[in-house]
């Protein structure tokens, strides 16, 4: 008997290191926040389901590292991921600076019709913001993107913000999706679409082995 | 043969036989020979039937009986009833009908009946495929007459017998002449038409309230407020088993109950056929009921019914009850189900028909055998908002003294009636499982240790509590014997057998029974209410008296908010407890710097990995995206896969190791000791190890050229230059504005300690020295230059077949091997071959083998041959750019050996 299918995402955190990447994905998965920085040295995810017009749907998000020196090797996991949060720190110039470096290499490394979102954390911090929203807005303009203020902190726009990103991503892969749907009872087909998925993930698998999936 | 071109000679011009097949129609207790032509005119198909004498050759041969058209009325099915053994070979039984009229039919086993069924089959779907067409048949219209005209001379040979769908089949079958001879004739008594093929026993009101029915049920499980059910949908993931799991647990939390008007009704009708309404006994609850449950028992008792499940009762009894069926509402019929004699029929209110899913009908025969259908159970369980409903409709053995045997029944129609589940991974689902059981029906279970009379005299008192002290069931449910479990509401309503039919007469035949509460309604499970329990003296058409329960059940509903919070509740707990079983190790370092690494020296670092998380895990350092290995090849991890227990831990040491292959690029800075580790849990998370160092360069795997241009120690040596030297073709001189050294020093400062001091060295260069002795000779040549090298002998002498081994282009560089190799045996040529060597490996070259030429003037003492070095140096000075096999080892030697004499 054919699997029954269960829609699979992968999300992934990027921005410059101490943005908040971990604390937005430990807020969103289990509710908490640890205040102390632990810069995340490797790649690190966690499993959320939502449900999204009836769909259950599953997400796998990534939180990588965002220290430059690992960046050759963050680059090789954009390769698989679905849909991007780019986060700055409203309260670092800087980080908002970079975030055009984060979304060319999006650009170079990603899949093409990856789904981008800008995120800018720590909006709690109303005395140290050097980021103004109106810049945030007019950036996420450029590049097509929705834009979000949040704060792990104060969990402000943290459900709101995955969930407009797994929208996204639904809805680009609506026709795939639909697709599925209409062969869900043929089994054949169904297996025939998961085989397909397994073919990605070793073909994938080819460059970077033992990999998880 | 084919018998269609007779056939053809009796049709009129425009008409055409398509196909005609030979068959058995079936009668009463004998069969008759029978031809069946196919025959078309202006797309219009009719089947025509013939009396025929012996195989048909000409028109004489047969002799039109009958014509069916084929029109949306008609219908042909296979029948196979489950009674009969399908055997391979067997005859084709088909049922052609069309309105009212059903013949059945023979046909012999073979291609030809398939084709004949298949053409009729192909006719009848064109006129389904065009409906809106209205058959008109003119062209049939001519043999009609000539049908009835032979009908008259025929009577007095074969009478033609119908199946009727009206007429009893104990009956006997009217006479043709009775009928006038022709089937159309039959249909005056019924004005059922067929429909549709499946439906051949269905009247219009039943087959139309069971498509609606079909509809209801169906959109139900897509309708938005039966989300519930699309959410809980089986699916055969373990997390979706664990989701649905949780939220049976926790059912509490996202239901209310709400009470629902259940009307069960049992009723056997002893083989009758309804004569009169059944509104007394259906209709007798002043509000309408939200569902009904009605079980017949002995509903045909001739053996047509018995072995091959045929029976016309099941629709006359079906129109029966609809027209019974309460009028203040508007029913659905969910679901019929019959063994033979016993059928269940439930109807559901319309407003409720979406709220029910799930049905299920099954049934069981425990009669002859323990297997046929004369007794035994049927059943349809069904989902009635989140409530699992199963209704059973029994009949039990017979017999005064049979108790036991009713206790048996009932066991087995509980062990033995199972209902298949959705999902197929889930066991079957049994009676007993449901939340509520409703079981009904002629359970026959007797009033012993009375005799007639005093039976009689409690009724006649009404004294039913005592009577009911008698009663087998009763007492074998207060024994624990039977129907554990299950309640039944106090009896207050006369025995329901045995009655004289069409009276209320207690039996006056000679058998006097002794009256019986046979027909019970009971119960098992939580919120469950009777209304009413009784039976209806004013039904008479049978010996037994119909029975009901009106029974007030507290149904599950969801709460939709609730349900929807109940669920995100248990998905975040299962994404919780996935994300606490993603595997996780905490590293006691994620930093490592090795400090002065230097050439052919071990340094290692422990890693301690300890699992923090709460499932085994399984890691790996597996290689970056184009890169083979997964570390730079200075360094390894011991081990650099395995597995650690929950709670275990491990160490791994990290090594670093510069060996001639690494040291080059090293010693130029081209590289430096910095990698990144990636350490993969299995289905889990990846960490980054860094390792980071600084390397000692050292003459060792520098090359020659750089060694001669550089006058002060190695690691004295700006890195600018060190790069520099690398970077420069050992051809180009040019650039150089010092004059560069003829030979390595450190080379020099090797031999030169050697000539000094080893000369008579016995076993020079073949006993191994010491690697601390390396490590200190290795460390002056590559940062100072004292007078002289550290070590034995031995040691030095390593120490120099290392640093020939060590270099990056061998002395005789590797674009000169394969000439080497060619000109070996002549010592003319060999020396050719030098001479056009590069100017430092040349002096490199004649260097060596002048030193060991002198070597072996002491052979005397050293007991050096030349052998022994050719053997020795070869190896060193010509190194084969690939892989080198004996042969070539041999020239190797023999190249070398001109240079030691």
């Amino acid at each position: 008997m054919a699997k029954q299918y269960d829609v699979l995402f992968r999300l992934l955190l990027l921005g410059d290191s101490g943005v908040g990447k971990t604390c937005l994905l430990c807020r969103f998965t289990d509710n908490e926040f640890h205040p102390s920085h632990i810069s995340t040295i490797g790649v690190d995810f966690k499993m959320k389901t939502l449900l999204i017009d009836g769909i259950k749907v599953r997400i796998q998000i990534w939180d990588t590292a965002g220290q430059e020196r690992y960046q050759t090797i963050t680059k090789q996991y954009y390769r698989r991921a679905q849909g991007i949060f780019l986060v700055y720190d409203i309260t670092s110039e800087r980080s908002f600076q970079h975030i055009m470096k984060w979304a060319s290499d999006v650009d170079e490394y990603a899949p093409d019709k990856v789904r981008k979102i800008l995120v800018g954390n720590k909006s709690d911090d109303v005395e140290k913001r050097q980021v103004a929203t109106e810049q945030g807005v007019k950036l996420a303009m450029a590049y097509g993107m929705d834009f979000f203020e949040t704060s792990a902190f104060t969990n402000h726009n943290i459900t709101e913000t995955f969930t407009r990103l797994a929208e996204q991503v639904l809805a680009a892969n609506k026709k795939d999706l639909d697709l599925l749907r209409i062969s869900l009872n043929d089994e054949l087909n169904l297996t025939a679409l998961e085989e397909e998925e397994g073919l990605c993930d070793s073909a994938s698998g080819d460059q970077q082995k033992a990999c998880w999936c | 043969m084919d018998q269609s071109v007779a056939i053809q000679e009796t049709l009129g011009k425009e008409e055409n036989c398509i196909v005609a097949a030979q068959c058995d129609i079936l009668l009463e207790d004998c069969s008759e020979s029978r031809l069946l032509g196919l025959v078309e005119c202006a797309k219009e198909h009719a089947i025509f039937i013939y009396t025929h004498r012996r195989m048909a050759i000409t028109a004489d041969d047969v002799s039109l009986e009958d014509i069916i058209p084929i029109t949306l009325d008609f219908a042909v099915v296979e029948v196979s009833s489950p009674e009969q053994l399908v055997v391979v070979g067997a005859d084709t039984r088909v049922r052609m009908s069309y309105k009212n009229e059903k013949l059945e039919l023979r046909l012999p086993f073979g291609s030809h009946s398939r084709f004949f069924l298949g053409e009729v089959n192909k006719a009848w779907s064109d006129v389904c495929r065009l409906p809106t067409q209205v058959p008109k048949f003119e062209w049939t219209k001519k043999y009609k007459k000539s049908i009835k005209r032979q009908e008259a001379t025929k009577q007095a040979i074969a009478p033609l017998e119908v199946l009727s769908t009206k007429n009893n089949q104990h009956q006997k079958i009217e006479k043709v002449s009775d009928k006038k001879g022709s089937l159309e004739k039959v249909k005056s008594s019924n004005s059922i038409s067929q429909k549709s093929k499946g439906n051949s026993s269905q009247d219009n009101q039943s087959i139309s309230s069971r498509e609606e029915r079909d509809d209801l049920v169906r959109s139900s499980s897509h309708t938005a407020s039966n989300k519930a059910q699309i959410l809980a949908m089986p699916q055969f993931g373990l997390r979706d088993n664990l989701i649905r799991c949780e939220l049976l647990k926790s059912e509490d939390s996202y239901t209310y109950l709400e009470n629902f008007r259940f009307f069960l009704g049992t009723y056997n009708v002893n083989g009758q056929t309804p004569k009169e309404s059944l509104r007394p006994w259906l209709s007798c609850t002043p509000d309408p009921p939200d569902i009904y449950c009605l079980g017949f028992q002995e509903l045909d008792l001739s053996k047509e019914a018995f072995f091959f499940s045929d029976t016309p009762k099941e629709l006359e009894w079906m129109k029966a009850v609809f027209e019974a069926l309460h009028e203040e509402a508007n029913y659905a019929l969910v679901k019929l189900i019959r063994l033979v004699g016993i059928m269940l029929i439930f109807y559901v209110k319309k407003e409720h028909a979406e709220f029910i899913s799930d049905v299920e009908a099954e049934t069981v025969g425990t009669g002859i055998m323990g297997r046929m259908g004369n007794k035994g159970a049927v059943s349809i369980r069904f989902r009635f908002h989140n409530s699992d409903i199963c209704v059973v409709n029994s009949h039990l053995a017979a017999h005064v003294e049979e108790y036991e045997r009713r206790n048996q029944d009932f066991k087995d129609i509980c062990s033995r009636l199972q209902f298949r589940q959705l999902d197929p991974t889930q066991p079957p689902l049994t009676i007993l499982k449901h939340n509520v059981v409703l079981w009904i029906g002629d359970l026959n279970y007797r009033i012993s240790d009375l005799d007639v009379d005093s039976v009689k005299d409690l009724i006649s008192k009404n004294d039913f509590e005592t009577l009911h002290s008698y009663d087998q069931l009763k007492r074998q449910i207060d024994v624990e014997a039977v129907f554990v479990g299950f309640k039944e509401g106090e009896i207050d309503f006369q025995p329901t057998y045995k009655y004289d039919t069409g009276s209320d007469k207690w039996d006056t035949s000679e058998k006097c029974r002794i009256p019986a509460w046979c027909d019970r309604i009971l119960w098992k499970g939580k919120n469950i209410q009777q209304n009413h329990y009784k039976s209806h003296m004013d039904v008479r058409t049978s010996d037994h008296k119909p029975v009901s329960s009106l029974l007030i059940i507290g149904i599950k509903r969801v709460n939709p908010e609730a349900y929807k919070k109940t669920f995100e509740e248990i998905v975040r707990n299962i994404d919780k407890m996935e994300n606490e079983c993603i595997p996780s190790l905490s590293l006691s370092k994620r930093e490592f710097h090795f400090k002065d690494v230097k050439f052919m020296q071990h340094h290692a670092e422990t890693l301690n990995l300890f699992n923090d998380g709460q499932v085994p895990c399984q890691f790996e350092f597996i290689q970056k995206p184009n890169e083979s290995t997964y570390s730079k090849p200075w360094l390894t991890a011991n081990p650099s896969k395995g597995f650690i227990a929950q709670g275990a831990s491990m160490d791994i040491d990290l090594e670093v190791f510069v060996n001639r292959t690494t040291a080059p690029d090293l010693n130029c800075g081209k590289q430096e000791i910095e990698d990144i580790l990636v350490l993969h849990l299995e289905r889990g998370k990846d960490y980054f190890i860094s390792v980071t160092g600084n390397y000692l360069p050292s003459c060792y795997g520098t090359s020659i050229y750089s060694l001669c241009h550089m006058k002060e120690p190695i690691q004295d040596m700006p890195k600018e230059t060190l790069l520099e030297l690398a970077e420069k073709s050992p051809n180009d001189d040019t650039a150089t504005d010092e004059k560069p050294l003829d030979i390595p020093k450190e080379l020099w400062m090797m031999v030169d300690h050697l000539f000094r001091n080893a000369v008579d060295q016995e076993d020079l260069f073949q006993q191994p020295g010491l690697r601390t002795e390396f490590a200190e000779i290795r460390d002056c040549l590559d940062s100072g230059m004292p007078d002289s090298l550290p070590g034995s002998n031995h040691s030095v002498a390593e120490a120099l077949l290392l640093f020939l081994d060590a270099l990056p282009e061998p002395v005789i560089p590797f674009p000169f091997y394969q000439q080497c190799l060619e000109c070996s045996s002549s010592a003319g040529q060999c020396e050719k071959v030098i001479s056009m060597l590069p100017q430092f490996h040349k002096n490199v070259f004649n260097y060596l083998a002048a030193f060991l030429r002198e070597l072996l003037k002491n052979s005397a003492n050293n007991r050096l041959e030349v052998a022994i070095l050719a053997t020795i140096f070869a190896s060193l000075l010509l190194r084969s750019p690939t892989k080198q096999d004996f042969a070539e080892k041999r020239k190797t030697q023999e190249f070398f050996q001109h240079f030691l004499t």
